[in-house]
């Protein structure tokens, strides 16, 4: 693990005497470089900052001495990354003041006695190599962390999904339904002003809250759920409970109220048959009580349903339904909605590009 | 080097042992600087200065000529000079002018010697 090959020391000194002593004693160990001045130091710093071990710094040098030095490495934030040592005949104590407040490691006294000069600096240069590695570990675990939360996260929703699903199935619905409600509700969102403020993060969220939008179909009876035809008034006020009856069911799974995505899908569950008019339920909310993401899963639940074939009707040609929901055959929505919706509907038959043409198995 | 050198050294007034011992051990390379001592400037410079009264330029001259005869363990030289380069840090030239003479004996003689070896 030890790469001394790759171990590098600057030593900084006008003085050659100096560097020869400091050289003769680091050679052994470490790939030496010299510089016969503040700014000759500065220029190999800049040109070999990533593989410098240690830097060597005499403080008393012509031109740009080694406390201006030292000034330009801070600033670089070098000091963080490559461990500085004064080299100094002067115990002057507002210069050491300052080198350690620069953010020297050490301060080693002229004339360099050796045992003492190396100990001091292979132990700090050592410990900037601990924490290098530390640091890359302490990355890789947090990365592998990310992956696994995310491997989770995955999971959930594909549990989510499977459960959403299988309700579907139960009222003949093929889980397309499901994915499609997702995919459409995300693209209007993305790609259109309506998702405007909204992060993709939440987007995301909202995606999910589109999936659990018919959970409460658990609650009706498979005879509401699979006539065909007309449901009596008495039928119909049972089937429209599938709304407070999901809201309940999510509201009931401790793992989703504490999920992102709850406050989401519990209104979309609740809401998602209101209308901007007021007309729908089950709270006949009007206008913009009802939340924008929730207008949007209503509206891909009703333009799916049309174009996709039901027990109780065929399926719709896309331009047919588009046009129903735009004359408010279907109730009234948002206006914004509508006209958003009329610039990308051409977009959402790629959702529908599948053998059965759009229709469901049954 | 020889026994006879390093006897003569030390009568110089140079620590060998600590000198080879910052050179790890390194001789000829100690010798290298050892010799190219008498070659140094610095002190005819600190000579100069005092001599012009420039305190600023004597101490920067006696410091830099501390330094070096600190890494070649020169104690015969170092002996006087320290103290000389406190007064000059205080700007005392009066006082460093008074330990002018017997820091120019101990010059003398190491670099006499030097000389002689090189």
């Amino acid at each position: 693990m030890n790469h001394s090959a790759a171990k590098t020391i600057l030593i900084v000194d006008d003085e050659a005497i100096n560097r020869a002593i400091l050289s003769n004693i680091f050679g052994p160990e470490y790939e030496i470089l010299e510089a016969e001045d503040g700014q000759e130091g500065l220029d190999r710093i800049e040109e070999h900052s990533d593989r410098l071990s240690a830097i060597l710094l005499d403080v008393v040098m012509p031109h740009v001495n080694g406390i201006q030095v030292l000034r330009r490495l801070n600033q670089a934030g070098l000091t963080q990354s490559i461990p500085v040592f004064l080299i100094t005949a002067d115990e002057a104590s507002s210069t050491m003041r300052e080198a350690y407040e620069l953010g020297v490691m050490d301060v080693i006294f002229k004339p360099v006695v050796p045992y003492m000069v190396r100990r001091r600096v292979n132990s700090v240069v050592e410990l900037f190599q601990a924490r290098r590695r530390l640091g890359a570990e302490v990355e890789r675990q947090r990365e592998e962390l990310l992956l696994q939360a995310q491997q989770l996260a995955e999971m959930g929703m594909g549990m989510v999904e499977a459960l959403s699903t299988a309700i579907e199935f139960r009222s003949d619905e093929s889980g397309e339904h499901v994915r499609r409600i997702h995919d459409i509700t995300c693209l209007l969102l993305r790609d259109t002003p309506l998702g405007e403020g909204l992060t993709e993060a939440q987007i995301k969220l909202i995606g999910i809250g589109a999936i659990t939008h018919d959970v409460g179909k658990i609650s009706i009876p498979d005879a509401i759920l699979n006539k065909p035809g007309r449901l009596t008034a008495e039928e119909f006020e049972l089937m429209k409970t599938h709304t407070l009856r999901g809201a309940e069911l999510l509201a009931r799974i401790p793992q989703m109220r504490e999920h992102a995505a709850y406050q989401y899908a519990y209104d979309i569950a609740l809401h998602h048959h209101e209308r901007w008019d007021g007309g729908g339920y089950p709270h006949h909310l009007v206008g913009d009580a009802i939340p924008i993401w929730t207008q949007v899963v209503s509206l891909a639940d009703v333009y799916d349903a049309l174009v996709s074939k039901r027990c109780y009707k065929d399926a719709l040609a896309a331009e047919t339904a588009r046009d129903m929901i735009l004359e408010g055959q279907c109730g009234t929505f948002n206006p914004k909605l509508l006209e958003c919706f009329r610039q990308v509907e051409p977009r959402l038959r790629q959702f529908y590009n599948t053998a059965q043409g759009g229709q469901d198995h049954g | 080097m020889d026994e006879a050198t390093k006897r003569s050294l030390a009568q110089a007034g140079v620590d060998v042992d600590e000198a080879l011992e910052r050179f790890m051990g390194n001789e000829s390379l100690m010798l290298k600087f050892l010799l190219r001592f008498p070659a140094d400037e610095n002190f005819s410079h600190l000579r100069q200065a005092m001599a012009a009264g420039d305190a600023a330029g004597a101490f920067a001259a006696a410091h830099t000529l501390k330094g070096v005869a600190g890494n070649l363990s020169l104690k015969g030289l170092c002996q006087p000079l320290h103290p000389l380069v406190e007064d000059l840090r205080g700007g005392n030239l009066a006082a460093a002018a008074e330990k002018m003479p017997a820091l120019e004996a101990a010059y003398t003689q190491i670099t006499d010697l030097l000389a002689q070896l090189a």
